[in-house]
């Protein structure tokens, strides 16, 4: 293979990888925070991305600038998940706390498929691939045989710096601070004063918006979206959170991109069954559960007998 | 509780609810008008809600568990009644035999995630596997056509033991994640493969059983009836069967050993119980009773199709049981029955089914986590 | 070691677990004859219940061994431990909630029940046999803790009272007749009388079961004092003291542990 297409493999795997990172980053949060999956993530992420999609029609009379625009779409989508993700958290998380873990579990998953035939049925148009506008500047720089697209390179800057934002803002601020108590230790952040229910919201919220940004980037990435496209990307997102140990974000981002490495390995190395890309992803997914069940990175014990 | 015990329940109340459910089956059955349907879809709630409101439901549950035995067969006996009334139209018998199918593979599922609290969200897929095991078979084999049923059971049971290692090895979230990226996987599989069709599947042709060919109308003295009847007796059987062995199960000390570890691995494995065991024992028996009811599927649909056999219909699978009570083999079949039928017979909520058993599910889940019909406490043995 | 006595039924040398660099267990030594009842005292958080869940399988030891009836336990799965004749009770009560009474206690009966699917699925006959022989076994022991729970044997165990949940936990824990018995902390979230009433059911379960050895856990020193013929105190791990209660409770270091704490 030459070194040009390898080049396009391995940017195709990035830009797959910052998605699945991100997906998984809110697992972990969630995870962290409260000790539950919500399974209704992926699909939030595709709500986010409809979102961006309906903020843009509804925009596009207003001769915006390509960057405008976006920064105007990104933004409903973003604060709109943020809310969306909060009022998740309040009526069908935390009623549950007390109720088997599995209960949550089957409710958020309940969540997920209301949230997927909400836009099928009542998005116009909604049961059909949407296409998503291209906002992002075209050039490409021609390096040999591979070209670097500025979009993909934008994208993935924009989702470094999410991460790194996210970092900043757990390490360095009082709200931070106080997710990262609640996610050591539950009690002791409560009785030092940390309104918990406060806590648990905003986290559901910035994990929601960070499935937003993915969900956007996702539309411009493939230029296409669609109603079903949050399953995929949660039952991987979690996959990724699970292989990096949920509850560290260092792990989930490497989840993220090693999935998206193995993902991006099978379709080089067996090309002819490039249509088998889907059961070959969900097939790794099976395997490292079978292999390594509690991820790379050593969850905490919990249980207290 | 212990008061109850000294006289037993009058057959009386159980006897005439069986009778009033049965013709009011006939009626919606009959409907053709959607304001007819609608109309008793409401008297049918409100008479439910009245008689919750009004205390009469638990008289009537004690009649019923008091003569368990003769309800069996009177249950039978209605389901045959029914059938028997709309012998020659194609499309109720069709749908009794969905209502009967999807039954007993919310029995499976009751089996595995009911009982071992062993979570399954790829149903849909094990239902699948035996509709394509008895389309592959029936079209390149001359295998007997009950031999094909069976080995569709089989075929499910096996797939689902690929699955064993992670199951076993997880638990709660995890065996979770694994079942439902099962799930994506089968219908991405089916769906590219070739071989199987890929997305117009495969069509398959009618059933023989002992040189009867189940797909032709029988003529018995002055009556034409449907040629669904004779699937409707195989479905009918094959719920029988199903029905009685998840009863048998429950009220063993299988029952009790599945109970155990999904209540509380670490003190049921302190007592000696395998707790790996028992849930390979209940994922491999529930998948087993899927297949067989996906294997019947596809002879009696003549064809299948990835379409069928998605994430979700395996979470229709997963809310029969929450709208049912976990656990509970009534409670299971009755939510399948609602589940199959209303969404059939008012056009109206047809597109809007998943949303709305989303809904439900979801308040149940908030407001009656023990579902509509609660497990009672088990018997072994009739008192 | 002197070479007189016979072994004790149960011989731990050097037990070692550490969760996460933290030594919850420190080369611990304790034995437990045929028929003695022996205390496991100490603040929170010294190893009292990690001891109980390493001796039982649920965590692995990292060093050491368990000797029971001659032969080593250590590492060996909660199953085989269990049916080496080691059975135990809960600190937070682990009882089935939603299951009756007899469900309860039938669970720890698994090593005395047929589980083969064929008979219990088809030989319905020979389980009724069984099942009501079982209901016999549940109703005597039951009768030994409670007389009056003998005959709400089919009602959940969801609506009773602490102290019938603990008489159920003892109940689970005795009906496969272990040869050792484990309880931890049986008066947890009990009233003085509740407590008082519960040892009285253990010493009568004592006198009927003399070659019982029990190992308890317990923060009521009352109790330690009434019903053990022995005690150790474990403080970080490690076991600072061994002895009748008396001798115990005069011990310096282990009036230093306890600083604070009730004694």
């Amino acid at each position: 293979m030459d070194a040009g297409l390898l080049a396009q493999h391995v940017m195709n795997g990035l830009m797959l990888g910052m998605m699945y990172s991100l997906v998984a980053v809110g697992f972990t949060l969630f995870f962290g925070v409260l000790d539950v999956i919500k399974f209704s993530h992926g699909d939030v992420l595709m709500v986010g991305a409809f979102a961006a999609l309906a903020a843009y029609t509804a925009l596009a009379g207003q001769a915006l600038s390509p960057w405008l625009m976006l920064l105007a779409i990104l933004a409903a989508a973003v604060v709109a998940m943020g809310l969306l993700g909060m009022a998740i958290a309040q009526a069908f998380v935390l009623p549950l706390r007390t109720a088997p873990a599995l209960n949550t579990l089957l409710i958020t998953l309940m969540l997920g498929t209301a949230l997927r035939e909400a836009v099928r049925l009542f998005y116009p148009q909604g049961a059909n691939p949407k296409p998503f506008p291209a906002l992002l500047p075209k050039a490409s720089i021609d390096m040999g045989q591979f070209n670097l697209r500025a979009d993909n390179a934008i994208m993935f800057a924009a989702g470094i710096l999410s991460i790194v934002a996210l970092q900043l803002f757990l390490k360095h601020t009082k709200l931070g601070l106080a997710i990262r108590a609640v996610a050591q230790d539950e009690e002791t952040a409560r009785t030092m004063g940390i309104n918990f229910t406060m806590v648990v919201l905003i986290t559901f919220g910035i994990g929601s918006a960070l499935a937003a940004f993915a969900g956007v980037m996702n539309g411009l990435y493939y230029n296409e979206i669609n109603f079903g496209m949050g399953l995929l990307l949660g039952v991987i997102g979690f996959s990724a959170a699970i292989v990096g140990g949920l509850g560290s974000i260092y792990g989930a981002i490497l989840g993220g991109f090693l999935f998206a490495a193995l993902q991006t390995i099978g379709a080089v190395a067996v090309p002819f069954a490039s249509a088998y890309k889907d059961v070959f992803a969900f097939g790794v997914v099976i395997l490292i559960m079978t292999i390594k069940p509690t991820g790379l990175i050593r969850e905490k014990i919990s249980e207290r007998v | 509780m212990a008061r109850e015990q000294g006289k037993r329940a009058s057959i009386l109340p159980g006897a005439a609810v069986l009778a009033v459910v049965t013709a009011y089956v006939i009626a919606i059955l009959g409907a053709d008008k959607q304001n007819t349907i609608l109309i008793l879809f409401g008297a049918g709630a409100a008479v439910v809600v009245l008689a919750g409101l009004f205390g009469l439901l638990k008289p009537i549950g004690r009649s019923f568990a008091a003569h368990e035995t003769a309800f069996n067969w009177l249950a039978i006996l209605a389901m045959l009644l029914i059938a028997g009334v709309f012998r020659e139209e194609h499309f109720v018998l069709l749908l009794l035999v969905t209502l009967m199918l999807y039954a007993v593979a919310a029995l499976g599922l009751t089996i595995q995630f009911g009982y071992a609290g062993v979570v399954n969200f790829a149903g849909a897929s094990f239902f699948g596997i035996g509709a394509y095991t008895s389309a592959v078979l029936t079209v390149h084999t001359a295998l007997p056509h009950l031999a094909i049923i069976f080995l569709g059971g089989v075929t499910a049971a096996l797939a689902g033991a690929i699955l064993l290692p992670p199951i076993l090895r997880t638990s709660g979230h995890y065996a979770a994640v694994v079942t439902i990226a099962f799930a994506l996987l089968f219908r991405s599989f089916i769906e590219v493969n070739d071989v199987l069709g890929g997305p117009q599947g495969l069509h398959l042709p009618g059933m023989q059983v002992f040189g009867w060919s189940f797909n032709d109308n029988i003529t018995v003295g002055r009556w034409d009836i449907s040629f669904y009847m004779s699937y409707f007796l195989l479905s009918l059987a094959l719920l029988i069967f199903a029905f009685g062995l998840v009863q048998r199960l429950e009220r063993s000390w299988i029952g009790l050993n599945f109970d155990a570890l999904r209540l509380d691995e670490t003190a049921a494995s302190c007592f000696g119980i395998g707790v790996a065991r028992w849930k390979a024992v209940a994922f491999l028996l529930g998948n087993m009773l899927i297949g067989f009811a996906g294997a019947v599927s596809g002879m009696v649909a003549g064809f299948v199709a990835p379409s069928n056999y998605t994430f979700a219909d395996s979470l229709i699978l997963v809310s029969i049981l929450l709208l049912g009570g976990i656990g509970n083999a009534w409670g299971a079949i009755v939510a399948t029955a609602f589940v199959v039928i209303v969404p059939e017979k008012l056009q109206t909520i047809q597109e809007y089914r998943f949303l709305l058993y989303a809904v439900m599910v979801i308040l149940v889940l908030l407001f009656q986590p023990e579902g509509l019909l609660p497990r009672p406490v088990r018997r072994y043995f009739q008192s | 070691m002197t070479n007189v006595a016979p072994a004790p039924l149960l011989q731990v040398e050097g037990l070692t677990k550490t969760f996460g660099g933290v030594l919850a267990l420190d080369a611990l030594a304790l034995s437990a004859g045929s028929g003695e009842v022996v205390g496991l005292i100490g603040p929170n958080g010294s190893g009292k219940t990690t001891f109980f869940n390493v001796t039982t399988g649920i965590y692995k030891p990292d060093a050491g061994s368990i000797v029971f009836k001659g032969k080593n336990l250590a590492g060996a799965s909660p199953q085989t431990i269990h049916r080496a004749g080691i059975s135990r009770t809960f600190q937070r009560s682990r009882l089935s909630l939603p299951l009756s009474i007899f469900d309860n206690i039938m669970i720890g009966a698994h090593t005395r029940r047929f589980n083969g699917l064929v008979f219990n699925l088809v030989c319905r006959g020979a389980f009724k046999h069984e099942y009501e022989r079982m209901v016999e076994a549940a109703r005597a022991l039951l009768k030994v803790f409670e007389p009056e729970l003998t005959d709400r044997l089919f009602e959940p165990v969801m609506g009773l009272p602490m102290i019938d949940r603990r008489r159920i936990e003892i109940c689970r824990a005795l009906i496969s007749e272990p040869s050792l018995l484990f309880l931890d902390e049986p008066s947890a979230g009990m009233t003085h009388e509740e407590t008082h009433a519960l040892m009285d059911n253990i010493l009568r379960v004592r006198a009927v079961h003399s070659s019982l050895a029990i190992v308890i856990v317990e923060h009521q020193m009352g109790v330690i004092e009434r019903i053990t013929d022995r005690c150790a105190v474990l403080n970080f791990g490690r076991k600072i003291a061994e002895g009748t209660y008396r001798e115990v409770a005069g011990n310096a270091e282990v009036q230093e542990a306890y600083l604070g704490a009730e004694l």
